[in-house]
């Protein structure tokens, strides 16, 4: 037999062998205690905001923001493209298209993380996939991306060319000092460890824009 | 157990080394299969040479027949690979243009590199215009960036989307492409040309 026929024929046969065996489906539809504290150890529902700050200017249409605060902390600021969805409401059926498919990446805000941190929890344990958390908040997003602390000279060339991206990425975004401080001061239920408003004298010379 | 570099078993630099090495080897078979010539390349389209159709759907069928046999004994994890997302409008915006470059140019864009280390003229030029492209492209990025984004579909598989298992789909592939083999063996008689 032609080595070309004996190949054909052994494709074919592991082809109809794969096609009979059931898929392997190492997820199972609700995630066990361990796995999700996997999940959880491995911190990978966590977006950093230089990640999002990088999605948002290049206008990836990949990523659907999620404010899970009020509609009226909602009304006061909220970021870029950013849908709200109060983690009250979450259960609520008008939102299920939005939070169980498997087209766009989700990513979950609020002034910590406490509150994205409770909405990624509840949906990961109903099987959606494509949930996530922006790290640290958006009081972290102010921090680092609204009013980034310059590094000293002496910095390896990444943190200064982290700092370069992160001013660009700010005034990209529509980073002002006066908005910031109106998220600051609402505060977070005991969210992210540390939001510290650094150098208020810088804050007002960035403001207004 | 995989994805190696997802799952933290190996680092990003030994996937770095590993696609270096990858690399090398893709490029030698690439070279000692008759990719740097552009006449073989652009044969496919005319009909007398269609090896360029045949390696790269048999890469295809292996890699995709080996992983679902390793996701079906568990060695990796099928959620966790990386797939495209598909953007509709500029996935057939981007075919066309790579099509006829392909057909104008006699190479693409991996194989372009593959003649040009071999010393060929034409391939140095055809990289020269790929540059250039990317240059025009990245500096009017801000016309396009619209229609770039247009129509995005999440990163779907042809399975689900034909509501079908993977394996199902795997052996129509198959089996779909062994008929092109054949189709393209036949054209090769049919179409045959002495010296390219």
């Amino acid at each position: 037999m032609k080595p070309r026929v004996i190949l054909s024929i052994s494709v074919v046969s592991l082809g109809l062998l794969i096609a009979a065996v059931p898929q392997n489906t190492t997820h199972p539809y609700k995630l066990t205690a361990d796995q999700l504290l996997e999940e959880v150890k491995g911190r990978q529902q966590y977006f950093s905001p230089d990640e999002l700050a990088d999605m948002l200017v290049n206008k990836d249409p990949s990523i659907q923001l999620i404010d899970v605060r009020s509609a009226d902390e909602f009304e006061k600021f909220s970021l870029p493209g950013a849908i709200n969805i109060p983690l009250t409401d979450l259960l609520s059926d008008q939102y299920s298209d939005v939070l169980n498919q498997d087209v766009k990446m989700n990513i979950f805000y609020s002034n910590g993380t406490v509150d994205a941190n409770q909405a990624w929890l509840i949906t990961r344990q109903l099987g959606f996939e494509n949930n996530f958390v922006l790290e640290g908040g958006l009081n972290h997003w102010v921090e680092t991306i609204m009013n980034p602390e310059k590094p000293a000279a002496t910095n390896p060339n990444e943190e200064l060319a982290r700092y370069d991206f992160r001013l660009a990425a700010g005034s990209a975004l529509g980073g002002g000092g006066a908005v910031n401080a109106a998220i600051v001061a609402t505060g977070d239920q005991g969210g992210a460890p540390k939001p510290i408003v650094k150098k208020p004298a810088k804050k007002k010379a960035s403001g207004g824009c | 157990m995989g994805p190696l570099v997802v799952n933290e078993i190996i680092s990003e630099n030994t996937n770095f080394l590993l696609a270096f090495l990858i690399g090398i080897g893709f490029g030698l078979v690439l070279e000692s299969s008759g990719f740097s010539s552009s006449r073989k390349l652009a044969g496919v389209f005319y009909g007398y040479d269609t090896v360029v159709l045949k390696v790269f759907f048999t890469a295809a069928i292996t890699a995709m027949l080996g992983l679902l046999f390793m996701s079906l004994f568990g060695w990796i994890d099928l959620d966790l690979v990386y797939v495209n997302p598909a953007y509709i409008p500029s996935a057939i915006i981007g075919g066309v243009v790579m099509g006829g470059g392909f057909i104008i140019g006699g190479f693409c864009p991996g194989t372009s590199f593959c003649g040009a280390a071999i010393g060929k003229l034409d391939a140095m030029v055809f990289i020269g215009g790929l540059f250039i492209g990317v240059i025009l492209f990245s500096e009017t990025y801000g016309l396009w960036d619209k229609l770039y984004m247009a129509g995005f579909q999440g990163s779907p598989k042809l399975s689900e989307s034909l509501g079908m298992s993977d394996g199902l789909f795997a052996l129509f592939l198959i089996l779909a492409a062994i008929g092109m083999f054949y189709v393209a063996e036949w054209a090769e008689k049919k179409f045959p040309r002495e010296e390219y």
